[in-house]
């Protein structure tokens, strides 16, 4: 029976309070202090969710970033957040990242750092280096600008990450489902997750494609160099994909987008299925996508759900 | 056709304004400071609204009860009008004073929508998010008590703006029309079911919610509606869904309308919006687009490429240009104004069917900001005009 661990990824929503108090301060209403002091509650507040909810690896929920560009963007020369461009087909915009220059992290942003209060063996997410390249304004040839944020960018960010002690890099990845991949971009993909495997040591590193149907692109998401490959299941046909899976597999399973709350017994029963069907050395179980897009209750509940179907489908599993 | 419709050139606003903080603190039942006072008391000599220091009086009382309060947004609905007719616009509303926000008043007036919570729209911007939970009606008309007010306060022609019905669905959650959350089964099935009831979704608010209160509107005399759509383009896949629900909306209705489209990715709506042939004007955000540099010729714009789809349309809408980025509190100066006219006049041809507008409210911005970048485009359609000897 494969191994089963269970985290949430990704930009967790923000309490309604601290809306409030970014909003307060925005218009002068409220001190930059009195701001600190909600966002490091709401992290304590996200914390206590998922470990209540049992959770193999915690998150800080990426409360302060403003998309999965900005930090990295913030942090590096040769980069610039600029045009708010649509988050694929959600009511919610990201700002662009453009290429100024060869990008370059200039050190690891406060955003990555992990925070006294989150343990060790925690989860960080990171766009996928073709997400990134393909979201940056720029003219050049994508396929270097993919391997130039490897290396100035990424590939120093993952090192950081290690070090600080996150036990799971989790890297997204939208564009592939959602536009598509060229065949000759799957060799700049490949190297570049593979400089990524390499400087993430002993972490676990997944490839987690979501918004799209990858049934098409199986063959070729499950030989990539990673430990194990996400995949949406609201998107994707189970009975579509090769078995068996050959590597690890990150069941999203949990609709991100949606606010109506799925049966744990009918999701575990599910995670049960896809073990049998394919057969993966590990499976890692998570949302379809990241939960920024509920209100935060949504997605307390969802956490709570996601702990649930994890000790269900442990317990099928034994 | 409303009256100055083909003016070449026309200019109007979009939808909202920042609501003033006094406005703000007086209708939340907080005491005002002496400085909100005195932004009304200068706002309100600057853009000459007649009895403004009965506003400032008032204010004075704070904190007010319920119907002083209700007088409060009125004041704001007159400076809001003001404000757009003082700066020199052709066409104004109140830049949605009396609103809460374009999505969360239309749900407030909805039946068989609960609230959820907040979503991120972008960085610190928020907005409340309902789920649909039932058979969805009007409440009551909701526009119909500004729309009063205004005829009665502004000089300027009106156009009223609507948020329409493919957005009201796409920035909701559905729990009530497809709830079917089994992963096991064919995926391709699940997603035509998941489209169906998508479909009746958006169509039950375009009927049920949009029209009616459009009905209202125009039985007390509203000339223009503006279907706001910023959600029209969300999902590549449902331009179908997005055009059929137009269609639904104002089919046999007697008034002219247009719609707003912007942050998108405006390709994906050709070929589908062929097929709005009742749609006036469509106006669109380029200016986020755009490069600050100067210039008129299609390299120096590259927000405005997609222009030429516009004009190929089979129908004859007048297109509204985005010459105001509203995110950010750079004011254009009026030659970058003029040289965007100008390229679009080049590309479009007939200024009599080209509206110059900004990107989408300016609500994001203070008033200072917003005054002077609506200026600076005023200031710049001058300069248009003078160049094209109109």
């Amino acid at each position: 029976m494969p191994e089963l661990r269970a985290y949430q990824h990704g930009i967790c929503p923000r309490s309604e309070r601290l809306v409030q108090a970014t909003r307060d301060v925005e218009r002068g209403r409220t001190t930059p202090e009195a701001v600190d002091e909600a966002f490091r509650a709401d992290r304590q507040a996200l914390l206590a969710v998922q470990r209540e909810a049992r959770l193999d690896h915690l998150s800080d929920g990426l409360l302060r970033w403003q998309d999965v560009f900005r930090p990295l963007v913030e942090a590096s020369s040769g980069l610039e957040a600029q045009t708010l461009v649509r988050w694929f087909d959600n009511n919610s915009f990201f700002r662009a990242p453009r290429l100024a220059d060869r990008p370059a992290l200039d050190g690891l942003p406060p955003e990555l750092s992990r925070d006294g209060d989150v343990p060790e063996d925690a989860v960080a997410t990171l766009p996928s280096p073709y997400l990134f390249s393909r979201a940056a304004e720029t003219t050049e040839d994508r396929d270097r600008v993919l391997g130039d944020l490897v290396r100035g960018v990424l590939r120093p960010a993952v090192e950081g990450l290690v070090g600080a002690g996150f036990r799971v890099i989790h890297l997204q990845e939208p564009w592939l489902p959602f536009f598509g991949v060229e065949d000759a971009s799957w060799k700049p993909l490949e190297a570049g997750l593979a400089e990524l495997h390499e400087a993430s040591g002993d972490a676990t590193l997944v490839f987690h494609t979501y918004f799209g149907d990858v049934a098409p692109h199986a063959e070729r998401l499950r030989r990539l160099p990673v430990d194990a490959v996400g995949i949406d299941f609201v998107e994707t046909d189970l009975d579509a994909l090769p078995a068996p899976w050959g590597t690890g597999l990150l069941v999203g399973c949990l609709d991100g987008r949606r606010s109506l709350l799925e049966s744990a017994d009918g999701t575990a029963k599910f995670v049960e299925h896809v073990a049998e069907a394919l057969q993966p050395p590990e499976i890692l179980v998570s949302s379809t996508s990241d939960l920024e897009l509920l209100p935060r209750e949504v997605a307390d509940r969802k956490i709570r759900l996601l702990g649930e179907v994890r000790a269900r489908a442990a317990e099928a599993l034994e | 056709m409303t009256a100055g419709f083909a003016k070449p050139l026309l200019t109007h606003e979009l939808g909202s304004l920042a609501k003033p903080n006094w406005r703000v603190k007086a209708v939340a039942g907080r005491p005002l400071e002496d400085r909100d006072l005195e932004e009304a008391r200068s706002w309100g000599r600057r853009l000459g609204v007649d009895g403004h220091e009965e506003l400032v009086e008032l204010l004075g009382r704070a904190p007010l009860g319920a119907e002083d309060r209700a007088q409060v947004k009125r004041w704001s609905s007159r400076y809001g009008v003001r404000f757009l007719e003082t700066v020199g616009l052709d066409v104004v509303y109140d830049g949605e004073q009396q609103r809460s926000e374009m999505y969360a008043w239309a749900i407030a007036h909805a039946g068989g929508f609960e609230w959820r919570g907040s979503v991120r729209a972008f960085d610190n911007k928020y907005y409340s998010k309902a789920a649909v939970t039932g058979p969805i009606s009007l409440r009551g008309p909701y526009h119909n008590e500004e729309f009063s007010l205004l005829r009665g306060v502004a000089t300027a022609e009106l156009k009223v703006p609507v948020t329409g019905a493919y957005t009201i669905a796409d920035w909701s959650f559905d729990e009530h029309y497809f709830t079917d959350a089994d992963l096991t089964g064919s995926a391709a099935a699940r997603h035509a079911r998941r489209r169906e009831a998508r479909r009746r979704f958006i169509l039950d608010v375009a009927r049920d919610l949009i029209r009616p209160n459009l009905e209202a509107l125009i039985g007390l005399g509203a000339g223009w509606l503006q279907i706001d759509e910023p959600g029209g383009s969300t999902a590549p896949d449902e331009l179908d869904l997005f055009v059929e629900s137009f269609n639904e909306t104002v089919a046999g209705l007697d008034a002219t309308f247009s719609t707003h489209l912007c942050f998108s990715d405006y390709e994906l709506f050709f070929p589908a919006i062929e097929g709005m042939t009742e749609c006036r004007q469509f106006a669109v955000g380029f200016a986020n687009y755009d490069s600050r540099e100067l210039g008129r010729k299609p390299e120096d714009r590259p927000g405005y490429r997609v222009i030429p789809k516009f004009r190929d349309l089979p129908y004859r809408p007048a297109l509204g240009i985005g010459v105001l980025d509203i995110h950010t509190d750079f004011v254009e100066p009026p030659e970058l104004v003029r040289d965007r006219i100008l390229h679009a006049v080049d590309v479009f041809g007939e200024p009599g069917r080209i509206h110059v507008i900004p990107d989408c409210g300016l609500r994001t911005r203070s008033w200072d900001v917003a005054y002077r970048k609506l200026e600076s485009m005023v200031a710049g359609v001058e300069l248009a005009r003078r160049d094209l000897g109109l």
